[in-house]
């Protein structure tokens, strides 16, 4: 009979075939609802991705050049405008992308306030404890369940959202260094939810208390947001150009600093020379290896916190 | 030498540096398989006696041992109900005695604790949220009794209970705990609810142990007398004492024969820690094999 399974903590060993035992089956079925809400968003995104993926040829031929009338290949003007499918495409792009560079923020609150502040206000949590696991396995379990089922979620609709920008049209899916696209094309796509994880579930243990700890595990995580967003483009040296008299740098770089020298009368005329600091598409990467790290570094701090925390309070 | 299922030396517990102590160097020995009553008044620090057994506090000062290693190692060997008797409230009654099962594969008996269940005619498909106190307890208790301890801590076990169902409950429990061995400490106030199931019991005051040791004992090393107000108790303890007109009752630890002046009766158990409870002053009294709890 089943009496005689291991309770094990960790999906990947010795799973029997009728789903997550133990630590790992509680903390699923407690957390039904949210799992639940996870996998509809999930759904839905993945739905409307899939759709933008399905328009984009007809979204980048409303935004070709034209003429009027119509000439050297190029179709008219009337017939460009009358496309609409590169609007929808942008806004429902945009608002994917805005969602999954935001992810962090109610996974924050509902870490601090379901996942643990409420367990630990309502006595549950001891409730636990005085079952045959210890408060440190509880824990892991309680980070190690949501996380794996986080990073899972992040990472498909990372591919997904990847997939449907197609050849990152700057004009259609947004610039590669604003906020949000930044965010939500690579890997801290999936590391940010990981921190708010960490920071949430800190929150809960220290505050004890759902809507405090729902609070200040959002609050937490804006204050990070806004941190990493401020200081993203000193990351990763800049590049420079200088050269005599003006240039412009091509849309793909990420202007930080224009410094123009002007001659005998400032204003008129060409510059004597111009320098331009900047971070180039192909900072892209490194900029993107940086702050993952960081964001992965508080989410190691936090937990390592949390179970601190918990073993100084606990016998 | 029967084996031990809690011992507490010097144990103290405080919350805050500011405020009193919940406990302040307790030491009792509570042999196996004995059933105990922790009686005392509101705040005489029961509940964090019971959580410092179950290893949910870590103590001040002093060692309480359970089962003969310490509360934190112990925990797949023991079960405790808080006060509040907390449960998921998103869960289903079915669904909480499953997650006993997840969480104690190597103890759960799921006949015990359905049983429980059933005889409350509860509905294995109803939320925990949508049930009464009672029943809530009754699904507290299930839980507690399927893990099979062989210590369960009860704190307040049964007062949202109806009498009926505290009378069933109790006997369920005593049945279960006679036929296993299972040691049972519960605390209480209601002193009525505990006479009759009890064998052992623990006095709590202050934070202190007031008494402790074998009820037939404690009570044993008591009686009440009743005398002329003019007669001298000077060579017993006096536990407490009242002067109605010119008879006096008086409940007392005689040091040796009373004398004719006294109508001497047994007290009973409501009697013996009403007495205690009015007399916060009077010495205490440890029956239970100090030798060993002394450490």
């Amino acid at each position: 009979m089943s009496t005689a399974l291991p309770a094990t903590a960790a999906p990947t060993t010795g799973r029997p075939p009728r789903g997550p035992r133990g630590l790992t089956w509680t903390v699923l079925r407690l957390h039904r609802t949210a799992l639940i809400v996870w996998c509809l968003a999930l759904a839905a995104a993945t739905a409307v991705l899939i759709w933008m993926y399905a328009i984009g040829d007809e979204a980048r031929r409303g935004m070709s050049g034209c003429a009027t009338p119509a000439t050297d290949g190029l179709p008219s003007c009337a017939a460009v405008d009358a496309i609409t499918a590169d609007e929808t495409y942008s806004a429902f792009l945009g608002l994917i992308t805005t969602s999954l560079s935001y992810v962090i923020f109610p996974v924050a609150a509902w870490a601090g306030g379901a996942l643990i502040g409420r367990e630990l206000e309502s006595g549950t949590a001891r409730l636990a404890w005085t079952q045959s696991v210890t408060p440190a396995r509880w824990l892991a379990a309680k980070l190690a369940a949501p996380a794996v089922v986080l990073t899972a979620g992040t990472g498909g609709l990372l591919l997904v959202n990847l997939w449907a920008r197609q050849d990152d049209d700057p004009n259609l899916v947004g610039d590669w260094y604003l906020p949000d696209v930044f965010l939500a094309t690579g890997p801290t796509a999936v590391a940010y939810p990981l921190a708010g994880l960490a920071l949430g579930a800190l929150a809960g243990l220290l505050w004890r208390r759902a809507l405090p700890a729902a609070g200040v595990g959002f609050a937490v995580t804006l204050a990070l947001y806004n941190v990493l967003e401020r200081y993203r483009d000193r990351l990763w040296p800049t590049a420079t150009r200088s050269e005599q008299g003006e240039f412009e740098l091509p849309r793909s770089a990420w202007q930080q600093d224009w410094d123009i020298t002007w001659g005998r009368y400032p204003g008129e005329g060409t510059p004597v020379s111009t320098s331009a600091t900047f971070h180039p598409r192909s900072h892209y990467w490194p900029l993107q290896y940086v702050e993952t790290g960081i964001v992965l570094a508080v989410a190691a701090a936090a937990t390592l916190a949390a179970f601190r925390l918990l073993r100084r309070r606990m016998p | 030498m029967t084996e031990t299922a809690i011992e507490a030396a010097a144990l103290s517990m405080r919350f805050g540096r500011r405020r009193r102590p919940a406990l302040d160097g307790c030491a009792f020995r509570l042999p196996a398989g004995s059933v105990c009553a922790v009686v005392g008044p509101n705040g005489a620090g029961k509940s964090t006696l019971l959580s410092l057994a179950a290893g949910l506090l870590r103590p001040t000062e002093g060692t309480v041992t359970v089962l003969g290693q310490a509360p934190a190692t112990a925990r797949e060997r023991l079960a405790y109900v808080a006060q509040d008797k907390p449960l998921h409230p998103q869960l289903t009654v079915a669904d909480t005695l499953r997650l006993g099962h997840e969480l104690n594969p190597r103890r759960w008996d799921a006949a015990v604790a359905e049983r429980i269940v059933a005889e409350g005619d509860l509905d294995p498909a109803a939320k925990v949220r949508t049930l009464s106190g009672g029943q809530r307890t009754r699904v507290a208790l299930a839980l507690a009794l399927g893990k099979r301890p062989e210590l369960l801590l009860l704190d307040e076990p049964m007062a949202d209970l109806d009498p009926l169902a505290r009378h069933q409950l109790m006997a369920a429990l005593m049945a279960d705990a006679a036929e296993h061995g299972t040691t049972v400490v519960m605390s209480s106030h209601v002193v009525a609810e505990l006479d009759g199931a009890c064998d052992h019991l623990l006095l709590l005051g202050a934070g202190r142990v007031r008494l402790a040791g074998p009820l037939d004992e404690l009570l044993a090393a008591h009686t009440l007398v009743t005398g002329r107000a003019d007669a001298s108790l000077a060579a017993h303890t006096v536990v407490e004492s009242r002067t109605t007109g010119r008879q006096i009752t008086a409940l007392v630890r005689p040091e040796g024969p009373l004398g004719d002046d006294w109508q001497t009766t047994a007290p009973s158990l409501e009697e013996l820690v009403l007495a205690h409870l009015r007399a916060p002053e009077a010495p205490a009294l440890r029956l239970d094999d100090a030798r060993e709890a002394a450490v």
